[in-house]
């Protein structure tokens, strides 16, 4: 068995899939025992690297280029390059459960994230709390509104049919251009129309907060 | 049978005078006064009731109150040239008894916030910025000049005359918006199903935009207006007296009908008039 031969079969002959005729050029070859010898060294190294972060596919080609430059390794024809692969395909499992690593990242996060913000929450008014998530997102839930209305109930009541009639209003103002905005989210007109009713949804809560508080 | 009639109708009338005389005797007429410096800043806070604010011919703040019983107390407070006025209600209070009429003076070039839900509110011959808000208040301005007029409104009806040079808010759900001679660098109307009236020549160089959802948009403009409009009613339909030179270019569709957009005159001003299914109408004077 030549050199070139050997550095042919070399990527599987590091995966563990030698035969006798390998590692008889191998103990024969010094070149090539040197050349294994530094391999198994960077695959030991990598394998510790592995363990806090999955380098850039960029960096295995780095590293590919630099043994080419040195002329540790030839180009091996059509194949696969060199090193990238053995690490894909054992990392391979392992990056079809990424995205299910990411979206339960994500659950932790937001999860904690409302734990830690809950003890704060929980002291203001909920009626405060619909009147801040109303003009910070503009996106209203029903319960907000059904909060701020009986706020307003228990301390105005003579009130609450108008503030409510002008709530529906508002609501069916945000709806309507919700649905041209979805349809074209280009229209810039509808967009800046939208804040207009998001922003007078805001204004009416306010208005209901300043009524029922003493 | 006669005198049994008279004696019934007399009883009705001495009963009834009572009862003015009794309420008259329960209102209580306070006046407080406070010196001020040069842009002076007057808040007042009612809770029920109205509030009227006039210009003084001197630097001093006038506040007359017309409390209704005895279950409102007037608060007041002043810190260098900035002073508070606030409705106080005392247990039991409610819309009547805890209702408190103010008319306030204050030096010409002052700043003022008036709030009342109940309202009606009212300012005039100012050159300070007015801040306006009721829920159901309504609402009067006029005769300001150089000033800005801030407008916030649930379902009270807000009338503004005759106000040059500052800019104008305004916003209400349901209370219908009416402008007359009405210019300045900013004028902008914001309302749900409340309709809005222009009458005035889109002057000033400003830039003008009246929105609603549902309500109507009517504006009345002299023949020799001259400004940039752009008008559309996703919705409802546009009418249009002007002829205008048709602009090339817009950020969405030009539909015959509901929208259109072009310069009448030389475009010194810029107009939009934008409704979700409200009707707008732009018609000559």
């Amino acid at each position: 068995m030549t050199c070139a031969e050997f550095e042919q079969v070399l990527p599987d002959f590091l995966e563990g899939t030698g035969n006798r005729d390998l590692e008889a050029h191998l103990n024969s070859c010094p070149k090539c025992w040197e050349l294994v010898s530094d391999l198994r060294a960077i695959t030991e190294e990598c394998k510790l690297l592995r363990a806090s972060e999955d380098p850039s596919p960029r960096l295995w080609d780095s590293i590919e280029a630099t043994l080419r430059r040195e002329g540790l390794i030839r180009s091996s024809g059509p194949q696969r390059p060199f090193l990238v692969p053995t690490t894909r395909r054992r990392w391979a499992p392992a990056a079809r459960l990424t995205p299910v690593a990411a979206v339960l990242l994500l659950g932790i996060a937001f999860f904690v994230g409302r734990r830690i913000h809950e003890p704060v929450a929980q002291q203001q008014n909920p009626a405060t709390q619909s009147v801040a998530s109303a003009t910070d997102s503009g996106v209203v839930s029903p319960d907000q509104d059904e909060q701020v209305m009986a706020e307003l109930a228990k301390d105005a009541p003579m009130v609450e049919a108008s503030y409510q009639e002008n709530l529906n209003d508002v609501n069916s103002y945000i709806k309507d251009l919700e649905h041209v905005v979805q349809a074209n989210p280009d229209d810039l007109d509808a967009r800046q129309l939208l804040m207009e009713a998001r922003q007078q949804k805001a204004m009416l809560y306010e208005m209901a907060l300043d009524r029922s508080l003493p | 049978m006669l005198s049994m009639r008279r004696a019934t109708r007399l009883s009705v009338c001495f009963l009834t005078l009572i009862f003015v005389a009794g309420l008259a005797l329960a209102e209580t007429r306070k006046e407080f006064r406070f010196t001020v410096g040069p842009n002076a800043s007057i808040s007042v806070l009612n809770q029920y009731g109205p509030i009227a604010v006039k210009p003084s011919s001197n630097n001093q703040v006038t506040v007359i109150a017309i409390l209704h019983s005895d279950r409102v107390e007037v608060d007041q407070d002043q810190s260098a040239s900035r002073v508070e006025i606030r409705s106080h209600l005392l247990p039991g209070a409610n819309a009547q008894s805890g209702q408190v009429d103010y008319e306030v003076l204050v030096p010409a070039g002052a700043s003022v916030n008036m709030y009342s839900p109940t309202g009606p509110l009212r300012a005039e011959k100012l050159a300070g910025d007015v801040s306006l808000e009721g829920a159901n208040a309504v609402i009067d301005v006029h005769d300001v000049s150089n000033a800005h007029v801030h407008v916030k409104t649930m379902n009270g009806p807000v009338t503004l005359t005759n106000i040059q040079g500052g800019h104008v808010e305004i916003t209400s759900v349901s209370g219908d918006v009416r402008l007359t001679q009405v210019s300045g660098p900013l004028v902008h109307v914001s309302c749900t199903s409340g309709k809005i009236f222009y009458d005035g020549d889109f002057g000033a160089g400003g830039q003008y935009s009246l929105i609603s959802h549902s309500g109507d948009i009517e504006a009345i403009i002299p023949p020799a207006a001259s400004f940039d409009v752009t008008a559309r009613s996703m919705k409802g339909k546009v009418e249009n007296d002007f002829p205008f030179q048709p602009k090339s270019h817009t950020s969405f569709p030009l539909i015959q009908g509901s929208s259109f957009a072009g310069t009448i005159g030389q475009a010194s001003s810029s107009v939009v008039l934008k409704s979700f299914s409200g009707k707008i109408r732009l018609k000559k004077r």
